[in-house]
């Protein structure tokens, strides 16, 4: 029933997944365990002057195909990644159309940049074209809560609704917080996760003049490793009371076990050791989980200088003699860096490495930098048992949301 | 020290929060306090004075950030490169 304190168990009953590597689940695991990689020239709108000529972008994606309700279909294409992904979701937690206690539910769906694309055209539109209006839905496009309210409005979804905002760490504080809102009864089921679509030229403009982009790659913990690659993607999770899912004879994918959240208070852009180690500690302690129970850690690992060494001896200090024992990979090498959406991407990853048992891969880890010495997984993914996992992010501000997931309860 | 290695002194002081006396052309950068994204800032206020596009990736280490004068010898570089390509056109 309830444990310690009231708390209950949170499980995930539902994934839906939207990546450049595959549109779904089953597709983007596919990919994963195969080790292909998304990441290719950038299509998705004229270069012109950019130096920087690559990224992960989503490729099959049809809005007519997977966004049915028409709002949905006219929103902002991180809304409908994010729509889409939520109705994979919801599908295979069984649920459709509106839900019958809707004011027990939760939609905490968050984005980095919410719609870019839309707000770059409107002011193309206004600055350079002398338009005498945007267009109307302009603004209800731009802003980045309105994929949760979208994802509300579709399943009737009357309790707690908004999108967090943490750069790289949105989806894992938007799936943290709705695991705490079902932990402690407010609800009794959270859609949750992030989407992001913001690979505009402007956006790219932005990224370059921060000299952290690769022109050639996202090769996490390798010695070449000089930059990551932007990506767009939605992770999204129905999260589920565990006797709520019982009673309705759902069958859950895994249990969300333990969620922790930390703040560096150092830099904007470069990581502290505290923060993220401190991070992972509690979502350990609150899983009720020793470090050695961790099988696989699916890594922040951006391919930046600074956050793979970092990373890397935040996990040492949390894991000791057992930080030579665990497996990680950062699944960014396939997929991408998702920014927002990274979190709720990796998330299905370290789901589906339960279910399978199967450690996705880092791959192009030919030689690994100075100071990364753990096991990667590199270059091919592999086989273990696999009970816990471990998922990290660690954004921009030092702002860092470890989540620890494990086996759908007996 | 001529007009460009000026200029750029000038970029360094503006952007460091207690800028030293002087600043000479074999001061190492590592030496003057340049954190974070001081230095992207420094290179774009370069890049927008000058009028070029300096190469740099903050991933990298890159040799042209060595001392000061080997970022003044860049730019001159660039700027030469910049005005030989607007004559040829």
């Amino acid at each position: 029933m309830t444990g310690v304190n009231g708390a209950r168990r949170v499980v995930v009953t539902g994934q839906g997944v939207i990546s450049s590597i595959g549109t779904g689940v089953d597709s983007f695991w596919a990919s994963l365990r195969r080790g292909a990689c998304g990441t290719g020239p950038i299509k998705n709108f004229p270069l012109q002057d950019l130096y920087i000529t690559i990224a992960n972008e989503v490729r099959d994606f049809d809005p007519r195909e997977r966004c049915p309700s028409k709002p949905l279909m006219l929103s902002d294409r991180y809304s409908q990644f994010a729509g889409a992904a939520a109705i994979e979701a919801m599908k295979q937690a069984g649920f459709a159309g509106k839900l019958e206690k809707g004011e027990r539910a939760a939609s905490i769906i968050g984005s980095g940049i919410g719609g870019l694309a839309t707000l770059e055209k409107g002011y193309e539109d206004l600055f350079i074209h002398k338009k005498k209006a945007t267009h109307p839905l302009t603004l209800l496009r731009t802003i980045g809560s309105s994929a949760a309210a979208h994802v509300s409005i579709e399943y009737g979804i009357k309790g707690p609704c908004f999108g967090t905002v943490s750069a790289c760490s949105t989806a894992a504080h938007a799936i943290g917080l709705a695991y705490q809102m079902i932990k402690f009864g407010m609800v009794d089921i959270g859609v949750a996760g992030a989407s992001e679509a913001g690979i505009t030229y402007g956006a790219m403009r932005s990224w370059q003049a921060m000299r952290v982009l690769s022109p050639e790659g996202l090769f996490p913990f390798a010695k070449r490793r000089n930059g990551t690659v932007l990506a767009e993607g939605a992770g999204i999770l129905v999260l589920e009371d565990f006797e709520h899912a019982k009673a309705r004879g759902a069958k859950p994918l895994a249990e969300l076990k333990g969620f922790g959240m930390t703040s560096d208070a150092g830099d904007m852009v470069n990581p502290s050791v505290e923060g993220p180690t401190v991070a992972m500690q509690l979502a350990l302690a609150d899983a009720g989980l020793s470090p050695g129970d961790i099988a696989y850690i699916n890594a922040h690992g951006t391919a930046t200088t600074v956050n793979d060494i970092n990373e890397t001896n935040a996990i040492r200090n949390v894991f000791g003699k057992d930080a030579e024992k665990v497996s990680i990979s950062s699944t960014k090498s396939m997929h991408g860096h998702c920014l927002g959406a990274g979190g709720g991407v990796e998330a299905v990853a370290c789901i589906k490495a339960i279910e399978e048992n199967f450690v996705p891969a880092t791959i192009g880890l030919d030689e690994p930098g100075e100071g990364c010495d753990l096991d990667y997984t590199p270059n091919e993914g592999r086989s273990r048992d696999i009970t816990y996992a471990m998922s990290n992010s660690f954004a921009f501000g030092g702002l860092n949301a470890v989540l620890v997931f494990g086996p759908p309860p007996a | 020290m001529d007009e460009v290695a000026t200029k750029i002194i000038g970029i360094l002081k503006k952007n460091m929060k207690e800028p030293p006396e002087t600043i000479a052309l074999d001061t190492k950068l590592s030496d003057l306090e340049i954190e974070s994204l001081d230095l992207a800032v420094i290179v774009f206020d370069i890049e927008d004075s000058f009028g070029i596009q300096i190469p740099y990736n903050a991933n990298e280490e890159v040799q042209d950030f060595a001392t000061v004068g080997s970022v003044v010898d860049r730019v001159r570089a660039l700027v030469a490169e910049k005005d030989a390509a607007g004559a040829a056109a």
